[in-house]
């Protein structure tokens, strides 16, 4: 093992592989950036050119690319409220607010070793647990992967800003808005008035898009200044600070890489679930849950430590069975075959040396993607400061353009618009888009995982199921502790004001 | 139109939304109806109570808007010390402003459908500078060229997206 763990980290000492490496990461962090561009247009672009290369090279360009879309993400969702893709929503509650307090850099460089520190867990994870996991996996079925999305839902009330009821109905309006299309279990087209564009449903980074990137831009447009006025809100964090951040919260980051891991070994279960659920622990665990939404550095490094773990979790199921546990991972099969690589139990035979190749390249790519995000955060926290008539038609055109190249179809800017004025009427009567977006991301996955669990047990499949069983009593649990720590304070400040009252 | 109005014109339209989804989900198969029927249902009763309750409540409570709640740790912009910005945070946005800002969107909308991406966010950045009057025109025009080169080489020729070339694209051919 110790053998194949140094040819692995051989075969990247090439020129070529480290070559391919940087243009991977810097070709990934510019894809990441781009509205309604992620991860998997970022290798479904580069497949192409992949075949050819020595195996190293080539995996170092597919994953480095891969790995640094994660953190291109953030930082629009960071600086502008605009999430990259769907994983970077998550992003978007607390950093946005930060960068609104002049904290941008701070939390920039908080996501960037939130991220590093998430991917090295996640790397370290994959080598050690690869032939450790099959149990586990196999243990696992539909009737857990409903409960986990329950999960996410639990992050609602989080969001409902002082009105429960109004968070609940965005949250109701965004899983019917996600029922738009053909239902995945039965082919009945629903709510698509026999419009054939609405028949593949509406796609979540064109719904992001509009929910948020276009209705903060009206906002912007309607205020007249920047997002950041420097001559009311000065720059007052540090790129050290962020780092010291992350570092200080490393409970939260092994915590929140654990549940990454364990979300990118589940196939199927996107990052976007990823980003959320860890968002929802790092709420729930909190001993000051209402600093959430406002600007707690928490909330940034949570999901991007989970997401950055989330890739090594990924990759086990794809090496270990040929089961990606992605979209992305399902690319990366393509390219195995084309490298004429075998995913399954040879892969950690035959091919052990490929494997730890990988470590080693989540582990490198994460490193150079966080070298170079600390060195240009002051310079990226200035884009918030930059005056709203630049800003408006600038962004709003990309947001448009993005929105079109999601999937090429022009339809597509269409429903961005329709959500953008959506996104600001909720906004302005405080209907939370957060919530709206959380329930587009776990509708699907609650429904098909319903409706499977249904027929494989029957209508009282929890108590087939003791595994799901546990879960749920653990959900329950970590939904109702943030109020009963509400609850308990009230009580004991209502005690204290009593004692001083005497 | 007052506060409470609006919001109950909000509540009203949410409301048509979830009786539309129930009457809708008349026609789906039982399997199909399963979650978003109870959901439509769910909606109806969570909007009514809504309903109910922002009427019964004092129309201070319904003044909140989400321009106007500073940031907490921030201190409150004072718009007589601000120079140059307007003085929004603590005043609703009029209905004027607010159609201007759905205007803007309906203007790169309709461009975008019309000419395609590219042109228009060529005439929307550099009508938007031109008519905000924020840049000189050279500077402006520069801005906008610029932009727009960018837009076009990293989505279309980078990426190699399938340009879209507007409905008009037809009558131009046409005389062509």
């Amino acid at each position: 093992m110790l053998e194949a763990i140094g040819s692995g980290l051989a075969a990247l000492a090439t020129p070529q592989a480290i070559l391919f490496m940087f243009i991977g990461v810097i070709y990934g962090l510019v894809i990441g950036i781009l509205p309604g561009l992620g991860g998997v247009v970022a290798m479904a672009l580069l497949l192409p050119f992949t075949y050819g290369f020595e195996k190293a090279a080539t995996l170092a360009l597919l994953l480095g690319a891969h790995i640094a879309t994660i953190w291109g993400d953030s930082v629009t969702s960071i600086l502008f409220s605009v999430p990259g893709s769907a994983k970077g929503l998550a992003l978007c509650f607390d950093g946005y607010p930060m960068t609104k307090q002049g904290q941008a850099t701070r939390a920039l460089a908080a996501s960037a070793t939130g991220a590093l520190m998430g991917g090295i867990i996640g790397a370290v994870f994959l080598a050690l647990c690869i032939p450790l996991i099959r149990p586990v996996i196999l243990a696992l079925g539909p009737s857990e992967y409903l409960i986990m999305a329950l999960w996410g839902l639990t992050v609602i009330a989080t969001f409902s800003e002082g009105s429960l009821i109004k968070g609940l109905i965005a949250s109701v309006l965004g899983v019917l808005v996600a029922f738009v299309g053909t239902d995945v279990v039965t082919a009945t087209p629903r709510f698509t008035f026999g419009i054939e564009f609405l028949m593949d449903g509406i796609s979540f980074p064109v719904a992001m898009i509009g929910l948020f990137a276009v209705s903060e831009m009206m906002k912007l447009a309607i205020r007249g200044t920047p997002i950041v006025d420097r001559e009311l809100v000065r720059e007052t964090s540090t790129v050290w600070q962020g780092v010291k951040d992350a570092g200080s919260h490393w409970w939260l980051v092994v915590r929140s890489s654990f549940l990454g891991l364990w979300i990118g070994v589940l196939p199927g279960v996107g990052a976007s679930v990823a980003g959320l659920a860890a968002y929802a622990q790092a709420v729930q665990t909190s001993s000051t849950p209402e600093r959430f939404g406002k600007g707690a550095v928490e909330g940034v490094i949570a999901p991007d430590a989970t997401m950055g773990a989330n890739e090594g979790g990924g990759l086990m199921p794809t090496l270990a069975f040929g089961i990606p546990g992605g979209e992305s991972m399902a690319l990366l099969l393509v390219a195995f075959i084309g490298l004429g690589v075998v995913p399954g139990p040879d892969m950690l035979t035959k091919h052990l040396d490929l494997v730890f190749s990988m470590v080693w390249i989540i582990v490198i790519a994460n490193i150079v993607v966080t070298v170079i995000g600390l060195a240009i955060c002051p310079a990226l926290a200035r884009l918030p400061t930059l005056h709203a008539n630049l800003m408006v038609p600038i962004v709003l055109s990309v947001c448009f353009v993005g929105a079109y190249a999601t999937r090429g179809r022009i339809e597509d800017v269409v429903v961005a618009a329709v959500f953008g004025v959506l996104g600001y009427v909720m906004d302005k009567y405080r209907y939370s888009r957060a919530n709206f977006v959380i329930g587009m991301v776990l509708a699907v996955m609650i429904e098909r995982n319903l409706h499977i669990s249904l027929t494989l047990y029957g209508d009282d499949f929890l108590l087939k199921r003791p595994i799901a069983l546990a879960m749920l009593a653990f959900v329950v649990v970590t939904a109702a502790l943030p109020f009963v720590r509400s609850w308990y304070r009230g009580k004991s400040r209502a005690a204290a004001t009593t004692e001083t009252g005497r | 139109m007052s506060r409470r109005a609006q919001e109950n014109l909000a509540a009203v339209a949410l409301l048509a939304v979830f009786a539309g989804v129930i009457v809708l989900c008349q026609d789906f198969g039982p399997r199909a109806r399963m979650i978003p029927l109870p959901l439509g249902i769910l909606g109806v009763v969570l909007t009514l109570i809504q309903i109910v309750w922002q009427n019964l409540r004092s129309t201070d409570e319904l003044q909140m808007d989400m321009i106007a709640v500073p940031a907490p740790g921030v201190a409150a912009p004072n718009p007589e010390t601000s120079p140059g910005a307007k003085p929004l945070a603590g005043r609703a946005p009029s209905w004027r402003e607010e159609a201007a800002a759905f205007g803007i969107v309906a203007v790169l909308l309709a461009l975008v459908l019309l000419l395609g991406p590219v042109p228009a966010v060529f005439l929307f950045t550099g009508g938007y500078f031109l008519f905000t009057r924020h840049y000189s025109l050279r500077a402006g025009l520069i801005y906008t060229a610029v932009f727009t080169a960018a837009t076009y080489l990293l989505f279309f020729v980078a990426l190699e997206i399938q340009p879209y070339h507007g409905m008009l694209a037809p009558i131009v051919d046409h005389f062509q």
